[in-house]
């Protein structure tokens, strides 16, 4: 689903933001993504949105070699990637209902199929009560489900989320998380960026580790930190 | 395309920002009242002045004995004068005429015989050549001078120039008052247009991460902005028109030897292809539009 190979992004200051990242994710995996602040995970993110361009190597988004792809196409990539991120990003003069249905008037899905489709993923997240509602009359989980239901409305081969439990509390991202996870049952691809070391502790799945924009550790049913960690809580 | 969605998207976000849709709408009505008020003007002093410069004739009175062949003969050698638009000959008994119209008929009545002497009404090309060709009347045998004078030719000399050198430079000045004002009015609409994208700079980056294609995020600006500069230069318009109308059915009223120039209205036919009040309303719509699209622009690289 997503080939990194031997990338590197520098920025214009000189700042690294990737350096000589190869890693393979394959479809329907559910992969944590770690490492502190100015790691890189950001960074990766933006380049699978192609918000970024790399400086070196190749990146391949569901068969798409992003190096070739025009910026009139664009668009198209991005209807195929579900992103979540920590601060919401709902449109703020949208009820709940014509944010998530925004996602779909976009790759102009018609109007019967939207009027059935979105009360349904709505359900799905448990907002079916809060359809008519704006961004800000509701909780910030609630708003975090509501950007979770328009980045899965579409059903997209891909789902990105970016630190999604970073603005919220524990419980309540518990629950995104779960949410997460079944979305992940459906054969949907999820990577999930994040600082939550108990989340990814408890959860047991596939962990990317970044530092300083290298790839320092890839383990399967990995926790937060290093099995040789100084604090060898886990070794 | 998904014109009923792009429509509810552009009506909703002028419903939501009103405040500055009315400042979009005040600037372009400004705008269109200065543009359409310059225009108006610049028509009315235009017809002045073709109308004063129509009256730069020469007259010629002739004398009594004259034979209908000389004055024939006159006639034609005017006429074939380059600088020359028209003769009109004026009969004695026309010349009667029109001195009881201005006088009454009962001064008039009582005369043994007509005393007026007949002329000819010579109208030249261009203003500035009557001296040139008044001179060439002065010593024509046929022209009823008084002796020892050249008082058979008469015309408005100098001051009607005068006023044409004036209003000649009062109407470039309109001109050039048309050209900065349109410009200015441009300027005007993409600002505003630009400081409410601004505003809404987020919105733009959330639709294109959804995956929004550039024309699908800029269909309701367009729209917006179409809306916003239509009505503007519609209340505009509307406002010269009817200030037009008004000063000069005041004008008709008050001093009748003046006349001002309204334009019609495009179901009154004449005037511009669509009437000058529409074609300023379907322009503000159109500059709206671009404004929207341009503001937009540096939000839409990639």
């Amino acid at each position: 689903m997503i080939v990194f190979e031997n990338v590197s992004k520098t920025y214009d200051l000189g700042v690294v933001g990737l350096q000589d990242f190869t890693c393979h994710v394959g479809k329907g995996e559910f992969v944590f993504l770690v490492g502190p602040s100015g790691s890189g995970k950001s960074t990766l993110i933006k380049l699978i949105l192609k918000e970024l361009e790399p400086t070196e190597g190749r990146i391949l988004v569901a068969g798409r070699n992003l190096g070739t792809l025009t910026q009139r196409k664009v668009p198209l990539l991005r209807r195929n990637i579900g992103c979540v991120f920590q601060d919401f990003k709902l449109l703020p003069n949208k009820t709940v209902y014509e944010n998530v249905a925004y996602a779909l008037e976009v790759v102009g899905e018609p109007r019967r199929m939207i009027r059935r489709k979105v009360p349904e993923i709505l359900s799905l997240v448990g907002l079916s009560e809060k359809t008519n509602s704006l961004p800000h009359e509701i909780s910030g989980g609630e708003q975090q489900r509501v950007s979770v239901a328009r980045a899965f409305v579409n059903h997209p081969p891909l789902l990105l989320a970016d630190e999604p439990t970073g603005n919220i509390d524990p419980e309540t991202a518990v629950g995104i998380m779960q949410l997460l996870v079944r979305i992940n049952r459906t054969g949907t691809t999820v990577v999930v960026a994040t600082h939550d070391r108990e989340m990814v502790n408890r959860m047991r799945r596939r962990v990317l580790q970044l530092d300083a924009g290298r790839l320092v550790r890839d383990e399967r049913r990995g926790s937060y930190d290093q099995p040789t960690d100084e604090l060898g809580e886990e070794a | 395309m998904r014109v009923g969605f792009f429509l509810s998207e552009a009506l909703g976000s002028l419903r939501r920002n009103w405040v500055m849709t009315m400042a979009a709408v005040i600037t372009v009505f400004i705008s269109t009242v200065i543009l359409g008020g310059v225009l108006v003007l610049g028509e009315n002093l235009n017809r002045g002045a073709t109308s004063l410069e129509n009256r730069v004739m020469i007259e010629v009175f002739i004398k009594d004995e004259t034979t209908p062949q000389q004055q024939q003969e006159f006639q034609q050698r005017v006429l074939a004068m380059p600088e020359v638009k028209e003769v009109k000959f004026v009969s004695k008994d026309e010349a009667l005429r029109r001195f009881q119209e201005t006088v009454g008929s009962y001064v008039t009545k009582n005369l043994p015989t007509n005393p007026l002497p007949a002329s000819f009404e010579v109208f030249v090309n261009d203003a500035d050549q009557v001296d040139t060709v008044a001179a060439r009347f002065y010593d024509d045998p046929i022209v009823d001078n008084t002796p020892g004078t050249q008082d058979g030719v008469q015309y408005a000399a100098k001051t009607v120039r005068r006023m044409l050198d004036t209003i000649d430079l009062v109407r470039w000045g309109m001109w050039a008052a048309t050209i900065v004002f349109a410009v200015a009015a441009v300027l005007l609409i993409s600002t505003t247009v630009r400081l409410s994208i601004f505003a809404r700079r987020r919105e733009v980056e959330i639709m294109r991460l959804v995956g929004a294609t550039n024309w699908f995020i800029r269909w309701p600006f367009v729209i917006e902005g179409f809306i916003t500069g239509l009505i503007g230069a519609i209340l505009g318009a509307l406002s010269v028109y009817v200030v037009n109308w008004a000063v000069a059915d005041w004008l008709r009223n008050s001093v009748d030897y003046l006349e001002a120039y309204v334009y019609p209205l495009w179901w009154q036919g004449e005037g511009w292809p669509l009437g000058l009040l529409p074609t300023l309303a379907v322009l503000g719509g159109v500059l709206g539009a671009v404004g929207g699209m341009v503001a937009l622009r540096r939000y839409l690289r990639t």
